[in-house]
């Protein structure tokens, strides 16, 4: 009741008010974008510290992502190396290799099935030996085996799929030697899974390291101006009316640094690591490294707003005291 | 204008810093607050604009119970209560434009507004030729007369100052204290905490002792000669 009754109180206002041209919502956004932008010039060093911060933040987190994007798509580029192959020993006619593609698509996981003649494959033969074409002299197509090569889809690429896939093709009638290079499969999986988990962890920790040294800075350079936070009360502002140009002011923080970032990022990329050397290439079909795709762009843009404006709101939460 | 009843304040628990104070100001009226340091005349002077609450008792601004204020309330008191202090508190990278002009964007006024008003009571404090200066390129006389053009801007009801001429020499504090004068004329109600004697001696107004938490010596209006309460 008594709470109720103190909301009620209004206090009273100046008498001289004149015309309130400052007021309405666009009229008070712009005040405080106006006055986020003063913030700004009048405290050019704290802002370049903090920029720099975010900047520096981001790159090393862009730099990571750089690095795990490369890895997981020279992953992928590996994994198509995850093959089946069902060898026989006659060429097949066109109705049987049409009934095998119809029984072996019907499995799950399967992606693509391919036929090697005997001619592809004294083709293939050939190719590897180059320069030494001569050992196969004399060799006819007819003493090596067809097969159907069959890839299968990234899901089913582990270790478990692939086996269980392997024992559903030994059940077929007609299908005597399936090969697929198990213990390949099995440690390739292993490494991927490894790198995945480190690289979680390591994501993680630098996360976190992003977030604390963000958050401190901002909140340094709020704690050096929080004599203006106190004036600001002192003439009577609201709370909300004190923190909104500051909050302007970190997403204007948040996004400069996180566009520096990638510019810096870019520069790299493009002086250093579009034409890596194969020592630095992960991927064993591109050379050089490929840039963070415009989803991640657009992720640490929104990251860079983000902590700009959250770490204000938390640092401006402990210095403000009406 | 203002009302203490039986107001007291504990920062810890055996230390009071005011104890059971009872105080009347009524409006217009122009009032000494003295006693030595750590008497409680800061501590008074932070509770009538609601920078801290009372352990008990009811503090009175217009009428309005500040002890009971929410903290969304307490901004629109202190529209109407303009504050000095003796260490100015003027923002060192704003001008002295900008600083007063706080005041009015606050209350949201427009630029064009603002900027005939703050004019104005530059004017008034004798330092617009500075307009555009920072504060640490000024005088302590001007720094402070630039605090008190931010505290009268919007011709506040009451005008509290704590210490206002502690750091100041004594021309300057006579230009000071005659602008809380004429900020009393035009109908401000003015309390100065203070322990410069001279400065209350030439004035010649209400002064109120306070020693330990205690009012222990109250003098009424002087002007009209002394007559101890």
């Amino acid at each position: 009741m008594n709470k109720w009754k103190t909301k009620k109180t209004v206090v009273n206002q100046p008498s001289k008010r004149p015309t309130l041209a400052g007021e309405g919502f666009l009229g008070r956004t712009r005040y405080y974008f106006n006055r986020a932008l003063n913030n700004i010039r009048q405290n050019v060093f704290v802002n370049v510290v903090t920029i720099g911060t975010i900047a520096l933040a981001l790159l090393i987190v862009s730099l990571f992502l750089l690095v795990f994007v490369n890895m997981e798509s020279a992953a992928e580029n590996w994994s198509e190396r995850v093959q089946v192959t069902v060898y026989f020993d006659h060429e097949l006619s066109t109705q049987e290799q049409a009934a095998f593609r119809g029984k072996i698509g019907a499995l799950p996981g399967v992606s693509q099935i391919s036929y090697v003649s005997r001619d592809e494959a004294l083709k293939r033969f050939k190719n590897r030996l180059r320069g030494q074409e001569t050992l196969l002299e004399g060799v006819q197509p007819e003493i090596l085996p067809t097969s159907l090569e069959i890839t299968l889809k990234r899901s089913s690429r582990d270790t478990l799929s692939v086996e269980q896939f392997v024992t559903a093709l030994k059940r077929m009638p007609g299908i005597t030697e399936v090969q697929y290079g198990e213990e390949w499969v099995r440690r390739f999986n292993l490494f991927l899974n490894f790198m995945r988990l480190v690289g979680a962890l390591l994501g993680a920790f630098l996360l976190v390291a992003v977030i604390f040294i963000v958050s401190n800075t901002i909140k340094l350079t709020i704690y050096a101006r929080r004599d203006e936070l106190e004036v600001m009360s002192l003439v009577g502002a609201t709370k909300f009316f004190i923190k909104a140009p500051y909050l302007v002011e970190g997403i204007i923080q948040g996004g400069a640094g996180a566009v520096i970032a990638i510019a810096l990022l870019f520069g790299l990329y493009e002086l250093f690591l579009y034409n890596a050397d194969s020592f630095l290439t992960f991927n064993p079909v591109t050379s050089g490294l490929l840039f963070l795709p415009v989803e991640y762009i657009g992720a640490l843009l929104l990251a860079g707003v983000v902590l700009g404006f959250v770490g204000s709101l938390t640092s401006l939460k402990r210095f403000i005291t009406i | 204008m203002i009302q203490l009843h039986n107001v007291s304040l504990a920062y810890q628990k055996d230390a009071t810093a005011l104890n059971s104070i009872t105080l009347r100001i009524s409006k217009g009226e122009f009032v000494f607050l003295t006693g030595a340091s750590g008497a409680g005349k800061t501590t008074l002077l932070r509770l009538l604009y609601g920078a801290l609450a009372p352990s008990s008792g009811q503090v009175l601004i217009d009428g309005q119970n500040v002890s009971r204020m929410t903290s969304s309330q307490i901004p629109l008191l202190r529209r109407s209560i303009g504050v000095v202090f003796q260490d100015f508190k003027l923002l060192p990278n704003r001008t002295v434009f900008e600083n007063v002009a706080i005041t009015l964007e606050v209350l949201g006024w427009g630029r064009a507004d603002i900027g005939k008003k703050v004019l104005h009571i530059l004017k008034q404090m004798g330092i617009e030729s500075k307009i555009n200066l920072t504060p640490q390129r000024l005088s302590g006389g001007e720094q402070q007369r630039v605090a008190l053009a931010r505290a009268l801007v919007n011709d506040p009801k009451i005008l509290l100052a704590d210490e206002p001429t502690g750091n100041l020499d004594d021309a300057n504090k006579n230009q000071i204290l005659s602008i809380f004068k004429d900020a009393n004329v035009r109908g401000t109600t003015v309390v100065v905490a203070t322990h410069d004697r001279r400065l209350i001696e030439n004035s010649h107004k209400r002064l109120v002792t306070l020693s330990k938490g205690d009012i222990v010596e109250q003098v009424e209006n002087q002007e009209n000669g002394c007559k101890p309460a």
